[in-house]
């Protein structure tokens, strides 16, 4: 047992956490943004499939990492206000807009890598994973101290730009949340759309603004997946990210801190597995682990929320009462 | 018409508002205006009255830019204005305080205040501090106080009001709208916001005030506007006409308010409610030992203002709450804690507050409507499948007996008006052999003949032998309908009268209040036993 | 709004929505078309287009096409059950996405059963479809009960279960129950009882199963409106407290919801397995779920309106299988026109501004009528 534990724990498990956990984190910030606007956006996955392709594709095009990253980026916002669009101007249920989003980014984007492909290439290819080579992946950081200290360094440094980008955008997006204006009106806008507009807020602009931020955020994490997770778009590789990430955002609440830490969760069970396969399960058996956690962390979450309700009420309520008598 | 038009039009600069010719139809093909005219002069109050449902919401709305009229035109300070949503009203100087707060519940009264013109220090971070200091100062200026500090869920109701006359006025508003600001009020209150509303008006400030009740509306306004069924029955000044003459201009024809019964004979206890306790969420004591019963025969009826207990009262006796301690039992089976459909089985039927929410699924047909509480019966099933001519023709009889304007029984029921949506509800609830009927304002908000109808059937049905618990916030419904009444105060029963016909408002009144409690062996009375 | 006017304007708009799809069909199509001028490409759009729209259905010479009519119908199958299962589900106001994993998971137990479940002729089919059938509802539990019990959001929860499922059922299959004979992953061939017979014998597996599907259909429209649970059903779905307040079993109804949807799409992965294939070799999520989400969108969440939607469905994607095959358009193309129509078509606000007029209208006229019908009243007195 012992034995079993060092095999799976050891440095490059820890590191690989963080490398699983940052395409969930940019949907899951994307995910708590939206949400806190009032809106689900089940189309991130779909979002997340499509960047990554034109990431791909225009990283390998220019020759450049970074162009393909803001590529991905504008793809995201562009999508966003697609959904935006048929969402809220034309009243489409977004759910359903989500779904629709979903489709064009798995049946869709699988059309248009060959088309596309096909015109560039001369040859129709159904993944774009020969095209993107070594020097085209996301560059990683070394962080000069940090990098030295035993153990902790090795898990926390060289890591790539968007892994970093992710954990500082949770702060960030903290402080828009709370300290900005865009943020108190997101808020009222999610909370009560009506009192937003009858002070002049724009909601669908605000819903817009909201959405946009979810497919960027979408977005970065397809750009990850393709030109640093898995080097080059294939189908189905974000395999359920984007739904994920709306479970990490239910788990924590909304909040971005606790959503990070949810998402955390998921990139452990799923390095866990990764490991665990690597050391002769088979992957299939492990495979399921990060969607089982995560149904079992929603579980976990509902039980203690209702129980933190129940306890808030009464003693809220008896402290009341005894302030009285 | 139009000479008054055209009379209005020679002296334009004493309006500040003038509405010409407003028309407004729904999509779902209301016409809720029809050719209204809305002409406000500078500085003074302008009372908006009319039924519920005469259109006057909509009126304001489209004054706030809430809404587009269909066609007319609205002419603000002289100056042709296209409404196309709050931010323009806004910007011509009307601000609009709803009848429904639009308040964000989480954030803090100075959070409130700035919502959408938020002071920045560094050109994106909020400036708390700035909106804390605006806040104080509009509260100052005017004279009305509120705590910055503190978060929107937690102040009580007159406060939140003067948020929002704050918010308005922070906003540079010089027209004020207010969609029946006292329905919400207790008296204190009520008085405080007529002395606020003078001040405002004395520094130049334009009120108009939406309400239907006529005491107020003689007691501040300087002139009136009606509308009757989505058209305008002229301007008055308010000095110069009658209570009486506005009822008549408002519903067409002296409201008979008076119910025909014979004096109630009641025999057994059917509802048995005892030292019923209940604590809210926010440790507020809503029920203190609430003791009653309610016998066949007689209608039992509950007065008060509201928030003082009532609907948690229903709440609690319809399973949608559970009480901290107390018994309620029908025919001596206990109901607390139990699923609806056990309570109904016992025959209790419920008019519920709130139609809209628990009342009716209003995509559903009006069939569908009728059928829901009884949808598992035997009259109704064939085996496993619907009886469906047994289902349309309980149905077409309901909407017969129960006068139901509809073009047919498949009709989606949220296309019916509101006096129409609440016979549904009522032909439902009163059909179903109940031993108990609890109402709970069953006519808020309706048109006339709806609310006599369903009055009229109250009183039929406790003569017949059915025990009816009324629930109302109109007082004269609650007098006239009721045997014998219980008021509530601060969740307690502050009075109880046997016999209603010995009753008037003064009395009434004292005990609503809460300047006046009866010794509580005179309460404990209302237990029969 | 008078009834006439209605259903003008629904037809209207459908027409709109699918002529919308097909535009930007056309100009992908057109980006994809192989040409070496303008007119050749538009040459080829053409072509390919007339593939997409006629094809399925008539043959170059302009007879019928019995065979590609059959394989409509056949594919037809499967996703008149994810349909109806997605309506009922729907109807109840439960975003349940778990129709994908219910299809193959019904799929696979069937096959299973098929395998090591031996019967007598006659029975063995059908046992093999139920229990599909109730590994689905079974599994449809999961998200029912936790949604009702907890809270927890039945559409995140079934989009993970799909994931678990399949790949709990890949790690089964290449563990241990592949045929280890041959080279690719897939079961030991089916018993023969096990198989669904066939309509027709032309290949296109165009078996009873569709007959079974159409009496479903019937099946499920009277469950949904003429008897009590689908109604109650149907009032959650529109109005949860108010089915409370009316006394009706929210939570058990909400949970049969799921479990019926379940029940459906695992028994459309049950007959299109035991009907189309002989052993069970499917390595991913089959689809059928998400175009079920699609039919029932289209059917408006009414089980009668399903079997045209799915063929509609059904049709276009044959279209696009043959513009594959003779014109090089990738086949994928149905996922981008599927998603257009299906924005457009459950877009409240798409055309709303000629809904608006038409309602307009009909008012005034309904007015006019009134103050006709009060003045000769008038005159009468």
């Amino acid at each position: 047992m012992l034995d079993f534990l060092s095999m799976v724990f050891t440095i490059d498990f820890f590191y690989s956490i963080f490398r699983i956990t940052a395409p969930i984190l940019f949907a899951t910030l994307g995910a708590v943004v939206v949400e806190k606007a009032g809106i689900s956006n089940i189309g991130l996955e779909g979002i997340m499939m499509s960047s990554a392709l034109f990431g791909s594709l225009t990283a390998y095009w220019s020759g450049a990492w970074y162009v393909g990253v803001l590529v991905a980026l504008a793809v995201g916002i562009v999508l966003g206000f697609v959904m935006g669009f048929f969402a809220f101007n034309l009243k489409t249920d977004i759910i359903l807009t989500g779904i629709a989003m979903n489709m064009v980014g798995s049946g869709g984007m699988l059309f248009l890598v060959r088309v596309i492909t096909n015109l560039t290439e001369g040859r129709a290819m159904a993944s774009t994973t020969s095209l993107i080579t070594a020097n085209l992946q996301i560059p990683a950081v070394h962080i000069p101290l940090l990098e030295d200290i035993p153990i902790l360094g090795p898990i926390l440094s060289g890591h790539s730009v968007l892994t970093y980008l992710a954990f500082i955008l949770v702060f960030l997006t903290w402080v828009m949340l709370y300290k900005t204006s865009l943020g108190l009106n997101i808020r009222s806008v999610g909370e009560n759309p009506n009192a937003a507009s009858s002070v002049g807020i724009s909601v669908i602009r605000i819903k817009y603004i909201a959405i946009a931020f979810s497919g960027a955020m979408a977005g970065l994490g397809g750009a990850f997946m393709s030109m640093y997770y898995a080097m080059g778009w294939s189908q189905d590789m974000v395999a359920g990210r984007g739904f994920i990430a709306l479970a990490a955002q239910a788990m924590g609440a909304g909040e971005p801190l606790g959503s990070m830490l949810a998402a955390m969760v998921f990139g452990f069970a799923q390095a866990f597995g990764i490991k665990v396969s690597a050391i002769g399960v088979d992957s299939n058996l492990v495979s399921p682990i990060p969607y089982v956690v995560t149904i079992l962390g929603l579980v976990v979450f509902a039980l203690v929320a209702r129980r933190r309700a129940k306890h808030q009420h009464s003693a809220a309520a008896l402290e009341k009462l005894a302030s009285k008598a | 018409m139009a000479e008054a038009r055209a009379a209005a039009e020679n002296s334009v600069e004493e309006y500040v508002v003038q509405m010409k010719g407003i028309t407004k139809v729904y999509p779902n093909g209301i016409a809720a205006n029809q050719d209204v005219d809305l002409f406000v002069k500078k500085g003074e109050i302008h009372a908006l009255m009319g039924e519920n449902g005469a259109g006057k919401s909509t009126l304001m709305k489209m004054l706030f830019g809430l809404e587009q009229p269909t066609s007319g035109e609205i002419i603000i300070n002289g100056e042709k204005v296209n409404l196309t949503s709050p931010t323009v009203a806004i910007s011509k100087g009307i601000g609009m305080v709803h009848q429904h707060f639009m308040l964000v519940p989480s954030l803090t009264v100075a959070e409130n205040m700035v919502l959408g013109i938020v002071p920045k220090k560094s050109g994106i971070f909020i400036d708390y501090k700035k909106a804390v200091e605006i806040t104080k100062e509009y509260s100052q200026r005017f004279n009305l106080h509120v705590e910055p500090d503190a978060k929107v869920m937690d102040i009580p109701v007159g406060m939140k009001q003067k948020v929002e006359i704050l918010k308005a006025l922070v906003r540079g508003a010089k027209i004020l709208i207010l969609d029946e600001p006292t329905a919400v009020l207790t008296t204190q209150e009520t008085t405080e916001l007529f002395k606020e509303l003078i001040h405002l008006k004395e520094q130049g400030y334009t009120i108009i005030f939406i309400s239907h009740k006529l005491n107020e509306i003689m007691e501040i306004t300087d002139r009136l506007t009606i509308l009757r069924g989505g058209k305008s029955m002229g301007v008055h000044n308010t000095r110069d006409v009658t209570k009486e003459e506005i009822s008549r201009l408002m519903v067409g024809r002296d409201v008979v308010l008076s119910v025909q019964k014979d004096v109630a004979k009641p025999t057994d206890t059917v509802l048995k409610v005892r030292d019923m306790e209940y604590v809210n969420e926010w440790g507020k004591k809503m029920l203190d030992k609430v003791s009653f019963s309610v016998r066949k025969g007689e209608i039992l009826g509950i007065a008060g203002v509201e928030g003082n207990g009532q609907k948690e009262l229903v709440d609690m006796l319809f399973n949608l709450n559970t009480p901290n301690a107390g018994t309620a039992t029908v025919n001596g089976e206990n109901i607390l804690g139990l699923p609806q459909r056990k309570i109904r089985e016992k025959g209790v039927s419920l008019v519920p507050e709130d139609r809209m929410v628990f009342g009716i699924a209003g995509d559903g047909t009006i069939e569908e409507n009728l059928i829901s509480d009884r949808c598992g019966s035997k009259d109704l099933n064939r085996g496993p499948l619907f009886n469906m001519n047994a289902i349309h023709d309980s149905c077409k009889k309901l909407i017969e007996d129960y006068l139901i304007l509809c073009k047919s029984g498949k009709q989606k029921v949220k296309m019916l008006s509101g006096g129409n949506i609440q016979k549904v509800v009522v032909a439902r609830e009163f059909s179903n052999d109940p031993v108990l009927i609890i109402a709970d304002q069953p006519t808020r908000g309706i048109d006339v003949g709806a609310t006599e109808f369903i009055r009229k059937k109250l009183v039929e049905l406790s003569r017949s032998g059915i025990a009816v618990l009324l629930i109302s916030a109109d007082l004269s419904e609650v007098m006239e309908l009721s045997d014998s009444l219980i008021v509530m105060y601060g969740g307690k029963i502050a009075a109880y009268f046997e016999d209603t016909r010995e009753l008037n408002d003064e009395i009434m009144g004292e005990y609503m209040l809460g300047l006046k409690r009866q010794p509580e062996e005179q309460v404990r009375r209302v237990c029969h036993e | 709004m008078n009834r006439k006017r209605s259903i003008v304007f629904s037809l209207v708009r459908g027409l709109a929505a699918i002529l919308i799809a097909l535009a930007v069909a056309t100009l992908l199509i057109f980006i994809s078309s192989e040409g070496e001028s303008l007119a050749e490409k538009l040459a080829a759009t053409g072509d390919a287009l007339r593939q997409l729209l006629i094809g399925p259905l008539f043959r170059s010479s302009g007879g019928l096409n019995t065979k590609n009519l059959s394989d409509i119908l056949a594919a037809m199958i499967p996703t008149i059950f994810t349909g109806l299962g997605v309506c009922v589900m729907f109807s109840a106001n439960e975003f349940n996405m778990g129709a994908e994993g219910g299809a193959l998971l019904g799929a696979f137990v069937a096959a299973m059963c098929a395998i090591y479940v031996p019967m007598a002729a006659g029975i063995h089919v059908v046992f093999c479809i139920l229990m599909g059938a109730v590994a689905c509802g079974l599994m449809m539990l999961i998200p029912a009960l936790l949604k009702t019990r907890l809270g927890v959001s039945e559409m995140v929860c079934s989009l993970m279960l799909n994931y678990v499922v399949m790949y709990v059922i890949s790690y089964l299959m290449n563990a241990h129950l592949s045929d280890k004979s041959k080279g690719q992953i897939q079961s030991y061939p089916f018993e023969s009882t096990a198989q669904v017979p066939q309509l027709v014998d032309n290949g296109s597996k165009l078996s009873w199963g569709f007959v079974v599907a159409i009496v479903f259909v019937v099946l499920i429209a009277l469950f949904m409106y003429r008897t009590r649970w689908g109604y109650a059903i149907r009032m959650i779905g529109i109005n949860k407290d108010f089915a409370m307040y009316s006394g009706m079993k929210v939570a058990g109804v909400i949970v049969l919801a799921h479990v019926l949807g379940g029940v459906l799409a695992g028994m459309g992965g049950g007959l299109e397995m035991l009907g189309r294939y002989e052993t069970y070799a499917w390595r991913s999520l089959p689809g059928y779920g998400w175009t079920g989400i699609t039919i029932a969108i289209l059917a408006g969440n009414n089980p009668i309106f399903v079997p045209f939607a799915s063929f509609f469905i059904a049709y276009l994607d044959k279209g696009c299988n043959l513009m594959a095959t003779y014109c090089g358009v990738p086949n994928q193309l149905i996922d981008i026109i599927q998603a257009c129509i299906f924005l457009f078509f459950a877009a409240e606000q798409f055309l709303s501004r000629y809904r608006q007029r038409l309602v307009v209208k009909s008012t005034q006229e309904e007015l006019r009528l009134k103050a006709a019908s009060v003045e000769g009243g008038e005159s009468n007195a």
